[in-house]
């Protein structure tokens, strides 16, 4: 099996992987008064008021299900053994939206649309853990 | 002139390469063959040849200054597409404006790859995808616009058939083209009960990626003149990037926020158009489309393809040589089949699928990466 594919850790992201490592979903923030947004993904400005001043916060890991897909022909091959599996777009409750994997496998004719998930950690490789979700 | 005519900017040829499953031709070989065949068609000589853009994703380490270089055409024009499969007409409506202004008097627009499944499935770089979707096993686009499927589903009561019908009547025009890679008719049971890739997409959901190219020429009014070839006008157009900015799930990628200015421009509306050219890189974006560019209310689309024939001896012809579903998707050229096709048409060169056409409108969508393809463009042509 091949190996999984990996991000490519770098100066604005590495705060974001490094908490996954550690079991924490870092965020930033956006730090002008009027806007304290949440962003994912990692970025260089706020995406809102496209303010620089930026930091990393831990926040809840908790979030909904806002759609997804059951994935039969995953991209790369290191995930064939896996299908099929359940790629969610979570909305976290501090509002940006995170693409993510959920550990139940539930049935496909159920409807997961507005499910609450929680995040729990996957050692996706053997340096890098990802967040995935289970339903709450 | 209405505010932003396109007046004198005439499209006079348009080139395909064959489409086929496999090629050992480079990227750099197909875009050479669709401009030659384009030129051709055109009456012109390379020689006269003073602009070009070039959108490929297999282009590298090539780029549009290196291909210039390497056909040897003196450019005082050239755009490298980067926003994918909206990239062809996004480069018509430069090149036209650079036509118009007298910065370049022929310009050949192309686009072109060798492409097959693992490239569908493995190519996008950018951080969107590759950093923030890939790790997951996202399923690349077929596991992005599968989420955008389910909820498009979801919010306007849509079945899978809704979607299958215009699948199905692209398979049937597809089937009256010669160069289409899926000729075979499609039942709605064969598209129902194909095999699932991403819930809720089945396999004829999805393009099938293959290897061609296809191009344009855009020239002045002067040069058209002395063409005795068929001749297409540029009526109207417009693009847009990242719309909505801050919504992954508007279910729109734009078109509503240029359409009524290039309708104005063009002095047509939606009703008046003898086809439609959709971005077809999965049905639930050429839904979107056909909402966003006025043919039907948004969420109605549905209605709209089961109320009407799409097929080219219907009243509402969509993708009339069968588009990337049936035809096949030749990389970053799923941006231009749809050019090629209404440039054939209005030429009246489309043989045993011709529509007859005075105008039409053609869209393109695509540089897919967090969630979306953030680009948008669409352009209305008519025959002279």
């Amino acid at each position: 099996m091949s190996d999984k594919p990996l991000p490519r850790v770098n100066a604005i992201n590495r705060p974001f992987w490094e908490g996954c490592n550690r079991d924490e979903l870092v965020l930033q923030q956006c730090g002008a008064e009027d806007c304290c947004r949440h962003i994912y993904y990692p970025r260089v400005c706020c995406p809102y008021c496209q303010g620089g001043d930026l930091s990393w916060k831990k926040v809840s890991g908790r979030g909904q299900i806002i759609t997804y897909t059951i994935i039969h022909r995953p991209q790369h091959p290191s995930f064939f053994p896996e299908a099929p599996y359940y790629v969610i777009a979570v909305e976290l409750e501090e509002g940006p939206l995170m693409y993510s994997r959920l550990t139940n496998k539930p049935d496909a004719s159920e409807n997961l649309t507005g499910r609450k998930v929680k995040v729990v950690f996957d050692n996706h490789a053997p340096t890098q853990k990802l967040p995935f979700f289970e339903l709450a | 002139m209405t505010t932003g005519s396109y007046e004198g900017v005439y499209i006079v040829g348009c080139g395909q390469t064959a489409y086929e499953k496999k090629t050992q031709k480079t990227s750099p070989r197909l875009i050479w063959e669709a401009t030659d065949l384009a030129l051709k068609s055109a009456g012109l000589a390379w020689k006269e040849v003073d602009g070009l853009s070039v959108t490929c994703f297999t282009l590298a380490p090539e780029s549009v200054t290196t291909i210039a270089e390497h056909f040897r055409l003196e450019c005082r024009f050239l755009v490298a597409g980067m926003y994918g499969g909206a990239s062809g007409i996004s480069a018509m409506l430069q090149g036209g404006r650079a036509i118009q202004n007298g910065d370049a008097d022929v310009v050949v627009v192309v686009a072109a790859d060798a492409f097959d499944v693992s490239s569908h499935m493995s190519m996008s770089r950018n951080p969107g995808q590759h950093d923030y979707m890939g790790p997951w096993g996202y399923g690349a686009a077929n596991g992005i616009f599968a989420m955008h499927t389910r909820l498009y589903m979801e919010t306007f009561g849509v079945k899978r058939e809704d979607f299958g019908r215009l699948a199905i009547a692209q398979r049937r025009n597809a089937s009256l083209n010669p160069n289409a890679l899926l000729k075979e008719p499609l039942s709605m049971e064969q598209y129902l009960n194909a095999r699932v890739i991403a819930d809720p997409l089945h396999l004829y959901d999805c393009v099938l990626p293959c290897c061609g190219a296809d191009a344009v020429v855009l020239t002045s009014e002067k040069t058209a003149s002395r063409l005795k070839v068929p001749k297409v006008r540029l009526l109207g157009g417009g693009e847009v990037h990242n719309y909505p900015a801050n919504e992954i799930y508007a279910l729109s990628a734009g078109w509503e926020t240029f359409r009524d200015r290039m309708y104005a421009q063009a002095g047509y509306g939606p009703r008046d158009m003898d086809f439609v050219q959709l971005y077809d890189d999965y049905p639930v974006m050429e839904f979107i489309q056909l909402e966003g560019m006025g043919f039907a209310e948004r969420g109605k689309a549905a209605q709209l393809v089961r109320n009407n024939d799409c097929t080219v001896r219907g009243n509402l012809p969509i993708n009339t040589g069968g588009g990337q579903l049936s035809a096949g998707q030749a990389g970053a050229s799923g941006g231009m089949i749809g050019v090629y096709e209404a440039v054939l048409q209005l030429r009246g060169e489309a043989g045993a699928r011709q529509v007859k056409c005075e105008r039409g409108v053609v869209s393109g969508y695509g540089a897919v990466s967090y969630g979306r393809g953030p680009s948008a463009s669409a352009c209305v042509l008519a025959r002279v």
